[in-house]
């Protein structure tokens, strides 16, 4: 049976580090993803739904039952959830199968080598973590958060210690045995293709605050804040300067302020937003190299402290000193605090 | 159900440690009239009582600076060293711990005058440089070797060298710390050195010596004087250990790490030899040689020495012995159960929620065994709690047992608590998600990585257990272990025997951690 989750207001206190409020919530069978940078509160939101740390306020809510309301805590083994740690976080005197049997009581061994083996498992049944690789251990702790048969499945950075080449292979698993159970996931991690792969909303989170929540869509195509653009889309945001009246300096000339913005602006520029131009028609960048590809070329140029993809016809030397220009109207977006209505 | 175990142990911490150590306090404070402060005022008074603490303080000084010689040597020239027979030599640094201190007294006592200050530092820089040898070598095996690599790359060999011992310099504090607490702690060497013409006295000897003639004096600040003149001293101790323990914290050992680089020693390659054997003669041949040519009969003068005489001493050490050997080996094996199955639930607490929990299991470790033992005697000799267990419990095994493992519980319960740290907690928090009592997860999830620990610790206590001599000595149920029949005999010309009865407790000492590992046919790692 899967579950829904509802967070209402929730925060946590961790030493001086403060998460939240925060407040969404997933539909049973949903897939959500937590996304922000290192230092985001994303782990300690994951440990607070897994029941490791106590809410100091707000609500969660796994199905009909109130996991934690600031005063009372369900133990993490009654939330009926699974949780495949970073690291594998496995059993080290345990074998593959001794993990399923012991994360499930009850399971037969048969029902435990058919999970195994739907892992690619099934030869390493009677071998120790320790002799594992990481995609290998990283399955491994997916089959074992799976044996119980949860309702929730929770995913606390799954791909991170797992290489390259293991990474899509695991994305599969992942994505295949979810949708078969039908269950709940939030996930946590720092890497968009990650989060775009296993889920279909996303939370962005920064320094323990809520930057904008959404379907994945909405927020790659219309993001609300230059965090958001500059996290998932890969934009650099170049700060600009309020000059007289309503405008807006930056290094591509002033700009009228787009009404009703707040004061915290920046220029977004997305991959693509800037071209080269003949010289002394825009500010002077410096080509750091190109990107694989023919027409348009892809160049990563330094402008001030960010870099910015230009296209160009033809690409110039790395070290070479280019003139940029906008290819269509400026986009400025909030910082991090969504413009309100 | 899982709290039980760690109550268990806290109550026993209570019962063993803090009560009787709460009595020794309160008896300085509580005279005849009620409450004074006589004997804490006739302290400065007393000079006596401070030229012995001077003259431990001296002793651990300078013992503690042969210990980092012999120990700090051994360890850094078989460490990541090209030093020839290095692998072997490396883990042989562990070795002298099993001969007990008074063993290697006997040896040097027989080969040369043994009377003074420099001999006495010199028998227990020896017998306590297991201590600095054990944690410099886990200093330098926890130290990155890319980040000494770094170093030798931007600073060359020699500054490299100079910041890999700053990078130990923890571990190798630490082992001198332990060394020095022990010497000072030491009452069975000095007190032996004492029938070979000693003219000064230490602290410890003159706790016990007041101890064993405490019907002789007059007052109550007379009679309470060698405790209260000890308690500040234990104060200091107690404070060494904790900055012991806080270095060792800091020490490198973080997990994986890539090795030390073998580094060269170049010219001094053959020469640096002498340091790792000069260590292993003097802590474990020289004892061992004596020891076996008194079985041979080389005290006897008139006879030389020959295999028959050999026998016959055996004979006489299995008659006059046995029994004696027996109990050690009894004390020692129950005090190694004991100690463990107390500190693993007290590992686990201090470890994951009461880090202070590792000062109060090491408090046993800053009292010299004599006071602990003088403790406990004081708290149970006449305990109605004790009655209640039914026969003489205070004059049996049990109880040694008991104040064996209140003494030795600081090795066990600091090493397990380090091993749980080393831990990853998310694994087990994996296993507070299964739908399991918490005593299947203690059983299957938390104690099988113990394990390896639990050995070496029990290991570590069982070879202390046998060779301890000042608890033996203050304890009525453990006045008859071997090594204190040893003592004994040796002031009474029995060499032969005596000799025979510490070789066979060295065979003890080294065959039983042994023997688990020779019956599995698997390789044996490092105490360390």
């Amino acid at each position: 049976m899967t579950t829904s989750v509802a967070v209402v207001d929730l925060c946590v206190h961790r030493g001086s580090f403060q998460l939240g409020p925060l407040t969404f919530a997933v539909p049973s069978g949903g897939r959500l993803a937590v996304v922000g940078p290192s230092g985001s509160g994303k782990t300690t939101l994951l440990r607070c739904l897994a029941g490791f740390e106590p809410a100091a306020s707000g609500t969660i809510r796994l199905g009909d039952a109130i996991a934690d309301d600031g005063r009372r805590r369900l133990p993490p083994d009654r939330r009926g959830l699974g949780l495949v740690f970073q690291d594998g976080a496995l059993w080290p005197q345990m074998t593959a199968l001794q993990h399923l049997q012991f994360a499930a009581p009850g399971l037969a061994a048969d029902d435990a080598l058919a999970l195994l083996r739907r892992a690619g498992l099934e030869a390493r049944a009677n071998d120790r973590p320790g002799t594992m690789s990481g995609g290998e251990a990283q399955r491994l702790g997916l089959c074992r958060a799976l044996a119980p048969g949860p309702g929730l499945l929770l995913l606390d950075e799954p791909l991170r210690s797992v290489d390259v080449h293991q990474r899509d292979g695991l994305v599969l698993l992942l994505r295949t045995l979810a949708d078969e159970r039908r269950l709940t996931t939030i996930l946590v991690t720092h890497d968009r293709d990650e989060a775009l792969a296993l889920a279909t909303d996303l939370v962005v989170l920064r320094e323990g605050r809520m930057v904008e929540s959404g379907p994945a869509q909405d927020l790659l195509q219309r993001p609300a804040t230059a965090f958001t653009a500059a996290f998932l889309l890969g934009a650099a945001c170049l700060p600009v300067s309020a000059t007289d009246g309503d405008r807006l300096s930056t290094p591509f000339g002033t700009f009228a302020r787009p009404p009703g913005a707040p004061g915290d602006l920046r220029l977004v520029l997305l991959p693509g937003d800037v071209d080269l131009a003949p010289p002394g028609s825009g500010p002077a960048g410096r080509i750091l190299c190109a990107l694989p590809g023919e027409d348009p070329v892809r160049l990563r140029v330094a402008l001030a402290d960010q870099i910015v993809e230009a296209h160009a016809r033809a690409a110039p030397p790395a070290g070479a000193e280019v003139t940029l220009a906008l290819r269509a109207a400026p986009r400025f977006l909030p910082w991090h605090e969504p413009t309100r209505p | 159900m899982t709290r039980l175990p760690l109550l268990a142990a806290l109550l026993f911490l209570a019962t063993f440690v803090l009560l009787p150590l709460g009595g020794l306090v309160v008896a300085t404070v509580r005279g005849p009239d009620g409450w004074t402060l006589a004997a804490w005022a006739a302290l400065a008074d007393d000079r006596n009582a401070l030229v012995q603490l001077a003259a431990s303080l001296q002793l651990g000084l300078a013992a503690t600076t042969v210990s980092l010689l012999l120990g700090g040597l051994h360890a850094w020239v078989t460490v990541g060293r090209d030093l020839p027979g290095g692998g072997w030599l490396g883990p042989l640094g562990v070795a002298p711990l099993v001969v007990p201190p008074i063993f290697v007294a006997m040896g040097f006592a027989d080969i040369a005058p043994a009377a003074g200050f420099w001999p006495c530092a010199l028998l227990l820089g020896v017998a306590h440089a297991p201590f600095v040898a054990v944690l410099a070598a886990r200093g330098l095996r926890g130290v990155d070797g890319r980040a000494y690599e770094a170093a030798w790359l931007l600073r060359g060999g020699r500054r490299a060298e100079l910041w890999l011992l700053r990078a130990i310099a923890p571990e190798l504090l630490a082992g001198c710390l332990l060394a020095f607490l022990f010497t000072l702690a030491d009452h069975g060497v000095p007190e032996f050195l004492t029938v070979k013409g000693k003219t000064w006295h230490t602290y410890a000897e003159g706790l016990f010596a007041r101890w064993n003639r405490r019907a002789v004096g007059t007052t109550f600040a007379e009679l309470q004087s060698p405790i209260v003149a000890a308690l500040p001293f234990v104060a200091g101790l107690g404070v060494l250990l904790w900055a012991a323990l806080r270095l060792r914290a800091q020490g490198p050992d973080r997990g994986v790490v890539q090795p030390l680089p073998r580094r060269p020693l170049g010219r001094w390659r053959w020469p640096a030899l002498l340091a790792p054997t000069t260590y292993l003669a003097a802590g474990i041949a020289l004892p061992v040689v004596v020891l076996a040519r008194w079985a041979l009969g080389s005290a006897q003068r008139l006879e030389p020495m020959s295999l028959s005489f050999a026998r016959q001493s055996f004979h006489k050490a299995i008659d006059q012995g046995l029994p004696d050997l027996l109990h050690s080996l009894w004390l020692a094996l129950g005090t190694a159960l004991l100690v463990v199955l107390l500190a693993l639930p007290l590992a686990r607490a201090a470890a994951r929620r009461q880090p202070l929990l590792d000062l109060l299991c090491a408090l046993p470790a800053a009292l010299p065994a004599i006071l602990l033992g003088i403790a406990l005697v004081r708290a149970f000799h006449d305990s109605p709690l004790l009655r209640s267990f039914g026969g003489d419990f205070y004059a049996g095994w049990g109880f040694a047992v008991c104040g064996y493992a209140a003494r030795f519980l600081p090795f066990a319960a600091l090493t397990l608590s380090a091993q749980v740290r080393r831990q990853p907690v998310a694994a087990e928090e994996a296993g507070l998600l299964v739908a399991r009592p918490p005593w299947a997860r203690a059983v299957r999830l938390h104690l099988p990585p113990l394990l390896p620990a639990a050995w070496t610790a029990a290991v570590v206590v069982f070879v202390l257990a046998l060779r301890e001599l000042d608890l033996a000595v203050v304890l009525p149920a453990a006045n008859a272990t071997a090594v204190r029949r040893l003592a004994n005999a040796v002031h009474f010309q029995h060499e032969d025997w005596s000799g025979v009865i510490a070789l066979l407790l060295l065979a003890i000492a080294v065959l039983v951690p042994l023997l688990p590992s020779l019956l599995a046919g698997r390789r044996l790692r490092s105490l360390s």
